[in-house]
C-alpha cells in the first residue's frame, strides 16, 4: 500500500504542496482552500496535513501532543475535517475533499513538488 | 485575466473610506505588474518634491501577477512610496506569504492614502474590508502586534489563515531607518517605508481571503514548473549552499575575496573568518529553513527554538545582517549580531540602514569626533552590548539616540564630517565595498533606490561566476553589465518572483513558465524592455523629485583611499568613470536625464512640473 511519509523537521512551510494540489484537481486554478493537504504552522514547526474523513461532529475531549520540550494541539495533525476545524472543504458547494493520491498509480503532486524532504511517497 | 485578479483596493485613511477599483489590461501589459505597476501608479499620482512624511504622500502594497500562482518563488510583493531616508522613490520587498493571501483576497494592490486622526489597522478578511480602530497595537513590537491581533480573531483556525504586515516602534515614532516587518520576515530593501506607514498611523494590514488565481494553460505550468523545480534542486550553489545556510554562505566568500567591509568600510579583510563562517553559524544558531510561498529553495533560517536567548523568535541573522550589524561595527561574535537582528526586527528597523548609522557614529567617537557626553551613548567599534543597546534607543526615539535615529548621513553632517557617511542618496552601502566589486560600485550610484544589491544582483556573474565569468576588479563591459541586470531584476521583481533562483537558472528558464501562466507570447527580449521601461520610469521620479548626476556618487573613501590590506589590496572604485558609459548606454544624457525622444520609444512620456491630478 502507498503512503505519503510526512517529516515535519524538514518542511519550510512553502506551500508549494498546496498549490500543486490545487492545480492538479482543479485545472489551472491555484487556491490553498481547495487543496487537499494544508500546511499549519505553530510558532516555527509546520505540520503538511492530508485530507481525512469528514465528521459532522467535533471531539468532545481534547488531546495535548509532546513533541521536544514543546506541548502543540493534537487538533493540529489531526486529519479529518469537523466543525471545530472546518478544512478541506470545498467552499461553493460544501462538498467534502479527500486526498485521492492524484490517481492510480499514485502519484501525488504534492509530493512531486515538494522539494525539502518533507513528505515521501513510499510502499509497503 | 489570468495570473492578475485585476482589481485594486484604494484607502483613504483620512476620508476613513476606502473603494475598489478596476486595473486596466492596458497597464498590466506595459507595467507587468508588482513594482511596475507600482511605480507607475505613484509616478502618476504623487507630487516628487511632496514631504515623503505628509498625509500627500501614497503608500503602495502590491503582487505581481505570478504570486500566488504556483510559480517557483512567485512570493513578493513590493512596497511602493517615496523614502522617508532619502527623498527618492523606495520599494522594499515583503516575503513570505503576505502577497501570496493578498492575491488569495482577490487583490493585486492596495493604494493607501491620506492620514487616519488615530491609529488604525486595515483589516481584508474573506472580502470584508474593515478600517479598525487599532490604539491598543500603538506602542507594541511587530511579533506582539501579530499574536494580538490574530488572538483577537474569534475563530482560532481562521487566524493561522491570516497573513499580517506591522510597523513597530520605529515606525510608529516616524525613525526614518524604520521598515516593514510580515509574518517573522523582515522586508528587505527600502529602509523609511515604515515611518511612511507610520506618519500615516496605520499599524498593520491583515489580510486573508479564500478567492482563486486563474491560470492560462494549466497542464503546460504545472510541467514547466515541475522541471524548474527538478532543475533548482540539482543546482549545485542552490542546493549545498544557499538552502543550508541561505545568504550567509556569502560571508566566508567575500571576505576571501576582499569585499566584505570592516568597521565602517575602513578595512576590508578580516583574519578571523572562522568566527563568522556557515560553521559558526550553525553553532550559534540551529538552523532551520523556512520558505517564502512557493519558494524550493527556502533561503530563510529560523533561530533556535531551544536556545533560551531568542527561543525560536526572529531570523538567524543573513548576510546583510552579519556584515551591516556585526562586522561593520566590528562585531565578530554571531550572538550579538543575532540579537541586533532579532531587535531591529521587533522593532521594525532596517538592518542595513540601522548598522550603517551606528557604523558612523562608531567611526565618528573612534576618531575622537564624538563625545560620549554628546550622544550619552558609549559606541565602540566591536562591543556588541553598545550596538544592542543604540538600537533599542533609536527604535524608541529615546533620549539622545534620537540624534541617530535621524540616519548616518545626518549624524555625519551634524559633527561636521560627511565624509565619513558611507552611502548614495542618504542611504547606507550594502556590505559589499564597491572598490573590489567595479559593477557593484557602478549600480550603487545609479540605483533609482539608493546602494542596495536587491535591484542588481551583479554578484552573481561577478563573484559567484554563475552565468559568465566576470572579472570583479574590471570595469570593462560593466556598464552593458550592469544595465542589464538591473533591468532584469525590475521584471523579476514585477513578475513578484524572487531574484535567487537566477543562482540556478537562467531567465531564459523561466519565460515558459511567465507565458504559460499569463497566457501571453513574451519573449525574453519583450520582457527586457518593459524593465527597462521601468527602470527609466523610476529614473523620471528621481529627476522630478531633485536628484541628478551630482548624486550618483560614491563616498571620497571608495574613490580616494585604495583598500589597505588583503586579497583586493590596492583596488580603489571607478564607478565614476564608469558613468559617461552607462548613461550612454542608457540612452540618457550627459546629466543622467532621459530625452522625451528615447522616452517615446519606450511608450513612456516626460511630464514636467505640474501633476496631472
Amino acid at each position: 500500500m502507498a503512503r505519503i511519509k510526512i517529516d515535519h523537521t524538514k518542511c519550510t512551510g512553502c506551500r508549494l504542496c498546496e498549490i500543486a494540489c490545487s492545480l492538479n484537481h482543479v485545472g489551472g486554478v491555484a487556491n490553498p482552500r481547495r487543496a487537499r493537504i494544508r500546511v499549519f504552522r505553530e510558532g516555527s514547526i509546520c505540520f503538511p496535513t492530508i485530507a481525512g474523513p469528514f465528521v459532522d461532529a467535533a471531539c468532545t475531549s481534547k488531546n495535548d501532543l509532546i513533541i521536544g520540550d514543546q506541548t502543540y494541539n493534537m487538533c493540529l495533525i489531526c486529519r479529518a475535517s469537523c466543525p471545530e476545524k472546518p478544512f478541506f472543504i470545498e467552499a461553493e458547494t460544501g462538498f467534502p475533499l479527500k486526498c485521492d493520491f492524484c490517481g492510480i498509480p499514485p502519484s501525488p503532486s504534492c509530493v512531486r513538488w515538494c522539494n525539502s524532504g518533507a513528505l515521501e511517497l513510499i510502499e509497503d | 485575466m489570468y495570473g492578475w485578479t485585476g482589481r485594486c483596493l484604494r484607502v483613504n485613511l483620512t476620508k476613513n473610506d476606502f473603494q475598489l477599483e478596476e486595473i486596466s489590461q492596458e497597464l498590466m501589459n506595459k507595467f507587468l505588474g508588482g513594482r511596475g505597476l507600482g511605480v507607475k501608479i505613484l509616478y502618476d499620482e504623487i507630487d516628487p518634491t511632496v514631504d515623503p512624511l505628509s498625509p500627500d504622500n501614497k503608500l503602495i502594497f502590491v503582487s505581481g501577477p505570478l504570486v500566488g500562482t504556483g510559480a517557483v518563488t512567485g512570493a513578493s510583493c513590493n512596497v511602493i512610496t517615496k523614502s522617508a531616508l532619502s527623498g527618492t522613490i523606495a520599494c522594499a520587498k515583503l516575503r513570505g506569504h503576505f502577497g501570496a493571501e493578498l492575491k488569495y483576497s482577490g487583490l493585486d494592490m492596495i493604494i493607501v492614502e491620506g492620514k487616519a486622526e488615530f491609529p488604525v489597522i486595515l483589516s481584508i478578511m474573506d472580502d470584508k474590508i474593515v478600517i479598525k480602530p487599532g490604539l491598543e497595537y500603538w506602542g507594541r513590537t511587530t511579533s506582539e502586534t501579530e499574536n494580538m491581533f490574530k488572538s483577537s480573531l474569534s475563530d482560532s483556525w481562521a487566524a493561522r489563515d491570516t497573513y499580517l504586515l506591522s510597523i513597530g516602534p520605529a515606525g510608529e515614532k516616524l525613525v526614518p531607518l524604520a521598515n516593514i516587518m510580515n509574518d517573522g520576515f523582515l522586508s528587505v530593501g527600502g529602509a523609511g517605508i515604515g515611518a511612511v506607514m507610520g506618519s500615516k498611523n496605520l499599524k498593520a494590514i491583515a489580510v486573508k481571503g479564500n478567492h482563486s488565481v486563474t491560470i492560462a494553460d494549466g497542464n503546460r505550468f504545472v510541467q514547466v514548473v515541475t522541471t524548474l523545480i527538478n532543475k533548482l534542486n540539482t543546482a549545485p550553489l542552490i542546493s549545498q549552499s544557499v538552502s543550508s545556510w541561505g545568504s550567509a554562505f556569502l560571508v566566508g566568500l567575500c571576505n576571501q575575496k576582499g569585499i566584505l567591509p570592516f568597521k565602517n568600510f575602513q578595512s576590508s579583510s578580516f583574519d578571523k573568518s572562522k568566527h563568522i563562517g556557515t560553521e559558526a553559524l550553525s553553532s550559534a544558531f540551529s538552523l532551520r529553513s523556512r520558505g517564502c510561498f512557493a519558494c524550493p529553495i527556502a533561503c530563510i533560517k529560523k533561530t533556535d527554538v531551544n536556545n533560551s536567548l531568542f527561543k525560536g523568535k526572529g531570523m538567524a541573522p543573513t548576510y546583510m545582517a552579519i556584515g551591516a550589524l556585526g562586522l561593520n561595527c566590528g562585531i565578530t561574535d554571531l550572538t550579538n549580531t543575532g540579537i541586533a537582528n532579532m531587535i531591529c526586527g521587533e522593532m521594525g528597523l532596517d538592518p542595513v540602514a540601522a548598522g550603517g548609522t551606528i557604523a558612523t557614529a562608531m567611526e565618528l567617537e573612534e576618531k575622537g569626533l564624538l563625545t560620549k557626553d554628546s550622544l550619552k551613548l558609549d559606541l565602540r567599534f566591536g562591543n556588541g552590548e553598545d550596538l544592542i543597546q543604540a538600537l533599542t534607543l533609536m527604535a524608541t526615539k529615546k533620549g539622545y539616540a534620537k540624534r541617530i535615529g535621524q540616519g548616518a548621513k545626518a549624524l555625519a553632517e551634524e559633527y561636521g564630517h560627511p565624509e565619513l557617511f558611507m552611502g548614495v542618496k542618504s542611504i547606507p552601502l550594502v556590505p559589499f565595498d564597491p572598490r573590489s566589486l567595479q559593477g557593484m560600485g557602478l549600480h550603487f550610484v545609479t540605483s533609482n533606490y539608493g546602494p542596495h544589491h536587491l535591484y542588481a544582483y551583479t554578484f552573481f556573474d561577478e563573484v559567484l561566476n554563475i552565468h559568465e565569468q566576470l572579472d570583479p576588479w574590471t570595469t570593462e563591459g560593466k556598464p552593458e553589465f550592469v544595465k542589464r541586470v538591473q533591468d532584469i531584476t525590475a521584471v523579476m521583481d514585477s513578475l513578484g518572483l524572487c531574484n535567487w533562483p537566477l543562482m540556478g537558472l537562467k531567465f531564459n528558464n523561466l519565460v515558459p513558465m511567465i507565458n504559460s501562466c499569463l497566457g501571453t507570447s513574451y519573449k525574453a527580449e519583450d520582457l527586457f524592455r518593459v524593465g527597462e521601461r521601468i527602470w527609466n520610469l523610476e529614473r523620471l521620479f528621481n529627476l522630478r523629485a531633485g536628484f541628478g548626476r551630482k548624486d550618483d556618487i560614491l563616498p571620497e573613501r571608495f574613490i580616494n583611499e585604495p583598500i589597505e590590506d588583503g586579497p583586493a589590496k590596492g583596488q580603489t572604485s571607478r564607478a565614476d568613470e564608469m558613468l559617461n558609459d552607462y548613461y550612454n548606454i542608457r540612452g540618457w544624457d550627459e546629466e543622467g536625464r532621459p530625452g522625451s525622444k528615447f522616452l517615446k520609444t519606450l511608450e513612456l512620456e516626460s511630464r514636467d512640473g505640474k501633476n496631472k491630478d
